[in-house]
């Protein structure tokens, strides 16, 4: 059965001038865990909108199991677990559990119905303790737990997670994966669609990966035949002090493409080419003029070189 | 789905209560502001005539008690801060807070978050007012007919209608405009100005008296004197029933239609979120 379904999709803002969903045409089955990869801009968040009747399309169509979300909102809100836009979405003066009563009564749960299943969700989500903390007091990894756990408390078909780990420190970033993985997919067999940008992320959790792009999907398909469209298995990683010039690296004869990353003082240089090996000293010795190199070596490419390769972006 | 809508409509109301009370002092301010508020023209009423009766009034509308008088003028314009202010800016708080496209994502129609903002607004509004009543009373005293009250209470049930229309007018303009809050102030000044709060209708110059005919709060303010205190009024009841059914089916007519217009344009504008 198709749970999203999203033929010729077009976004755009200001009077047509910023084209944010540029027609993009996408099938997710249900109890599939898709992912959208992209960097800041690609379009990412405006997709889900759309998807959760927040954003009115201007051309295309989207169905969600079979309603059109478009004529049929109220049904297709009903479908839809949505977590978005940040830590701002809760009522920060509010407890969790007043919070979590206030939508449980806009999702259609009242009486003693709504009240055993935001204690069971509070449990679900580790937050027994933080029941009547406010929000405000919370950290933003609680923060997240809450508003999964808002998300999910009318059982909603179809989870709609937008960057559900964006600035959280790395375990609970595990803790939130771990969840969506063990908990939504295997255990509840939920379908869901998240967004991110952090590469291993996507990798790590999702059946399926779209790329996107600035407003389109440049590729569809598992992590394993994504990473199968790089031509070479094998790459030449060098890490250096220091910011070299990339041209003078794209430049050399078999060098087919470069990933530059760049955290702090500390550059890594991924280099696709048929011949690494070959390369190496040319490479080496253009460097050295301009930084300390720190190490060197041969690796698998990861999907954030096959980004590179097919869209020629990066994904930070 | 009546049951989950009528929820909701409470939910939204308790979640009001809880929000505003957490900001402890701004919401005891909320009840002392209409005490603070009513004070001067009082006070003011009492020294230019030397007393609390004036013959004067008493000529033109057919009591003279001035502190009933404007007291119960200012309750019925409560409830206009309630349109212009408190429900209006329900939604601009939620945009504000961060959490209107969530609420938004909800299975719920949007008249059920105005009729929860009515709702919220209009009862706390009711307790300012009563409030007000109980203090200004233990002051200097309130004297009306209490046989009037029911009939009071339909005629500003049937007043809110139309009052409701324009909050959500105003609701759904400052969703779209940073300096929302001018409608909220122009509406308010002009139904202020026109409508008889503290003076009566024959003391307004022609034309705004003729501009006061089309305000639901000179039906208001008028009919409930009428019946709590004897005013004579340029109406009969069954008239001021059916105007303010009419200008209720027009303003509420009119505000879904904006509203609607609005929603409609925040989402494809990619503005609902913004603030
Ligand atoms: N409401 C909006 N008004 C104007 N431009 C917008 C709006 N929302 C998004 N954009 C623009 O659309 C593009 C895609 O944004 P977005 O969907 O947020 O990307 P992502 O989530 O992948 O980072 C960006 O260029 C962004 O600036
Ligand atoms: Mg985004």
């Amino acid at each position: 059965m198709v749970a999203i379904e999203v033929e010729g999709l077009r976004k755009t803002f200001k009077k047509g001038k910023v084209v944010a969903v540029d027609g993009v045409s996408l099938t997710i089955e249900k109890g599939e865990l898709f992912g959208l990869l992209g960097p800041n801009g690609a379009g990412k968040t405006t997709l889900i909108k759309c998807l959760s009747t927040l954003l009115i399309p201007d051309g295309g169509r989207i169905r969600i199991f079979g309603h059109d979300v478009l004529k049929e909102s109220l049904k297709v809100r009903r479908l839809i677990g949505l977590v978005t836009g940040g830590e701002r979405t809760l009522y920060w003066k509010l407890s969790v559990f007043d919070n979590l009563r206030y939508f449980a009564a806009l999702y259609g749960l009242y009486g003693r119905k709504a009240r055993r299943r935001i204690e069971e969700m509070i449990e679900v989500m580790d937050l027994v303790e933080k029941r009547d903390e406010r929000v405000e007091r919370l950290s933003t990894g609680m923060r997240q737990k809450v508003a999964l756990a808002r998300a999910l408390l009318h059982d909603p078909e179809l989870l709609l997670l937008d960057e559900p780990t964006l600035g959280l420190d790395p375990q609970f970033s595990r803790v939130i994966r771990r969840f969506i993985k063990e908990e939504l997919q295997k255990k509840l067999k939920k379908t869901i669609l998240l967004t991110t940008h952090y590469m291993e992320e996507a990798d790590e959790l999702c059946d399926r990966i779209g790329f996107m792009s600035q407003g389109k999907i440049a590729a569809c398909a598992t992590p394993e035949e994504l990473k199968e469209k790089i031509p070479h298995e094998r790459l030449l990683e060098i890490k250096m002090a220091g910011l070299p010039d990339e041209s003078l690296i794209r430049n050399i004869p078999g060098v087919e493409d470069v990933l530059m990353i760049v955290d702090n003082n500390r550059t890594v240089l991924r280099i696709q080419s048929p011949d690494p090996e070959g390369i190496l000293a040319t490479v080496l010795e253009r460097l050295r003029k301009e930084c300390r190199i720190i190490g060197f070596g041969l690796t698998t490419p990861t999907l954030e070189d096959v980004f590179i390769f097919l869209t020629g972006e990066e994904l930070r | 789905m009546i049951r989950h809508y009528l929820t909701a409509i409470n939910a939204e109301n308790i979640k009001e209560w809880k929000i505003e009370m957490s900001y402890l002092p701004d919401f005891i301010r909320s009840f002392i502001e209409p005490i603070v508020y009513v004070l001067p023209f009082v006070l003011y009423g009492i020294a230019l005539v030397g007393g609390r009766n004036s013959p004067n009034l008493a000529r033109l509308v057919g009591s003279g008690d001035i502190i009933t008088y404007v007291v119960l003028g200012y309750i019925v314009m409560g409830f206009l801060n309630t349109a212009c202010w408190g429900m209006g800016w329900s939604l601009r708080k939620e945009q504000w807070y961060g959490t209107i496209e969530t609420i938004f994502a909800a299975p719920v129609p949007r008249w059920v978050y105005i009729a929860g903002m009515a709702t919220h607004s209009t009862l706390h509004q009711g307790g300012m007012i009563g409030i007000q009543v109980i203090v200004i009373h233990l002051l200097f005293r309130i004297f009306f007919h209490t046989s009037g009250i029911l009939p009071s209470l339909l005629l500003i049930g049937l007043m809110l209608i139309a009052l409701y229309g324009m909050g959500m007018m105003v609701a759904a303009l400052a969703l779209i405009f940073k300096e929302g809050w001018i409608v909220s102030e122009i509406l308010h000044s002009i139904i202020s100005v026109v409508t008889p709060i503290a003076y009566p209708l024959s003391v307004l110059p022609v034309f705004l008296r003729e501009i006061a005919k089309f305000m639901p709060t000179t039906y208001g303010v008028l009919g409930i004197r009428h019946f709590l205190m004897g005013e004579r009024v340029f109406f009969t009841i069954p008239e001021a029933v059916f105007k303010l059914l009419l200008f209720g089916f027009v303003w509420v007519g009119f505000g879904i239609t904006i509203f609607l217009l609005i929603d409609r344009k925040v989402r494809r504008d990619g503005t609902l979120g913004h603030y």
